[in-house]
């Protein structure tokens, strides 16, 4: 927890230069102006420790976790310990990134529970963020520090709490939505709605093309896992095409949508898929059964660039 | 609402008539041929779930055992993680030291195949000779 950037700079600092002292790999996924913070106070340190730009990397905070998972594979091993710090959540995340940005906090604690000797700052800016977003983290994260005082979260939820199936609500709507019920005989149909929707909208061809072929695969889930059929709807406002798609399966596995398939891999990839090419995914489990909402943005957010600016990093790799 | 894509006439509008090409697996939204030159298969349409076992039998019954197995993939409209997996499945079914040489992909397929991590397969080849 932190307010302003002098005391950013007094929690992350030392934690940096405590793990370059330790020889423990550091990985810092910040956003482009604190990374120029961090490397200005760092000096010469700076050097040793890899940087990457949430900005790319946690567009979609489904991506976050398979960075991490690649930084601990690459990095570490045989007991060596490594750092990291990220902070996926800033103001100006809209209400359904912020939910899943805080889902992907509390799945941190069920990726990580095992094996990997490493120690993940996540810096909360208590100046710009709603005290219920402070809470949340208190919720989501097992020790909390001010700088000063470094202590356990009592009111932390747990492991298999935080694991546990997410069935928060989905707001409704913003707008009137188009809906189709399908099966695999008519994914073609599908496809046709999702990409006239999408066109009109105002997406680009090539993040239409994405769009589809993302919502195909969700769809096709429903078909092949999900009770063989489903139903679909689509709207969109100023801020983003949506496409919720609805089944009567059951996710089981927590982290099921980031978790990078190996090649030789039998099983789904839709999920995976879907993180890697639309902005925002939301699953939910739902006493009927699944929702997924696919989201792209018509416009670049607030506080960052486009995701497919050529100045973010889309994937990292740790030489 | 059905789709205004007829694989028929897409297909129609491609032929130079110079030949009968074979047709050796057709649905509503797909239509696949037999080439000559290469000695291959052409795959017109889109494959999804509803057809994509399609793709299996078809590059068995149109091709033979003993070269590389060329796929026109330049008319695939659209080609979803199931098709392709039917496609890695076939190269990696060849016998050694033959390959599937994936002719005019469409950068949907490309997509597909870098995002689910396909593109470091030996026996899958994306051919840059264009489709002919």
């Amino acid at each position: 927890m932190y307010a302003g950037m002098a005391d950013f700079l007094g929690g992350t600092v030392p934690f940096v230069r405590g793990g370059l002292e330790a020889g423990e790999p550091v990985l810092v996924v910040e956003s482009a102006a604190k990374i120029a913070l961090l490397r200005a106070e760092l000096g010469p340190d700076a050097d040793g420790v890899l940087f990457a730009d949430m900005a790319g990397v946690g567009a979609n905070p489904a991506r976050i976790i398979p960075a991490w998972r690649d930084f601990v594979v690459q990095q570490g091993g045989a007991g060596r310990r490594l750092r990291g710090i990220g902070e996926p959540i800033w103001k100006g995340r809209s209400s359904d990134e912020l939910i899943e940005c805080q889902r992907h906090e509390s799945l941190l604690n069920t990726a990580f529970a095992t094996g990997d000797p490493w120690w993940l700052l996540c810096p909360y800016d208590t100046a710009a963020l709603d005290p219920e977003v402070i809470e949340e983290a208190r919720r989501s994260h097992p020790y909390v520090t001010d700088g000063a005082t470094f202590q356990r979260s009592n009111t932390y939820r747990g492991l298999d709490a935080s694991g546990a199936p997410f069935d928060a609500p989905l707001p409704e709507p913003s707008s009137s939505t188009q809906a189709v019920e399908f099966r695999a005989g008519n994914l073609v149909e599908v496809r046709g709605l999702v990409a006239l929707n999408a066109a009109s909208a105002g997406l680009s061809s090539s993040r239409v093309r994405d769009f589809v072929l993302a919502v195909n695969e969700i769809a096709t889930n429903s078909v092949v896992h999900g009770g063989g059929k489903g139903s679909l709807r689509i709207w969109s406002d100023l801020a983003a095409v949506v496409c919720e798609i609805r089944d009567s399966g059951r996710f089981d596995r927590p982290l099921v949508d980031r978790e990078r398939p190996a090649p030789e891999a039998p099983g789904p990839r839709g999920l995976w898929l879907a993180n890697q090419l639309c902005d925002l995914v939301q699953i939910r489990n739902f006493p009927g059964g699944t929702a997924v909402r696919l989201h792209m943005w018509l416009k670049a957010p607030a506080g960052r660039g486009h995701q497919h600016d050529a100045r973010t990093i889309d994937s990292i790799t740790f030489g | 609402m059905e789709s205004a894509y007829n694989p028929r006439q897409f297909w129609a509008g491609k032929s130079t008539g110079a030949e009968a090409p074979r047709e050796i697996y057709a649905d509503k939204q797909l239509i696949v041929l037999r080439t000559s030159i290469p000695p291959g298969i052409r795959f017109a349409g889109e494959i999804d779930a509803s057809n994509s076992h399609s793709v299996g039998t078809s590059i068995a019954a149109g091709t033979g055992p003993e070269r590389d197995v060329h796929v026109d993939v330049s008319s695939l409209l659209f080609c979803d993680i199931s098709g392709i997996r039917e496609l890695v499945t076939a190269a990696e079914r060849l016998v050694a030291g033959r390959r599937l040489l994936l002719h005019g992909m469409p950068s949907q397929l490309e997509t597909v195949i870098r995002v689910v991590g396909w593109n470091e397969l030996p026996t899958l080849v994306v051919c840059e000779c264009g489709t002919d």
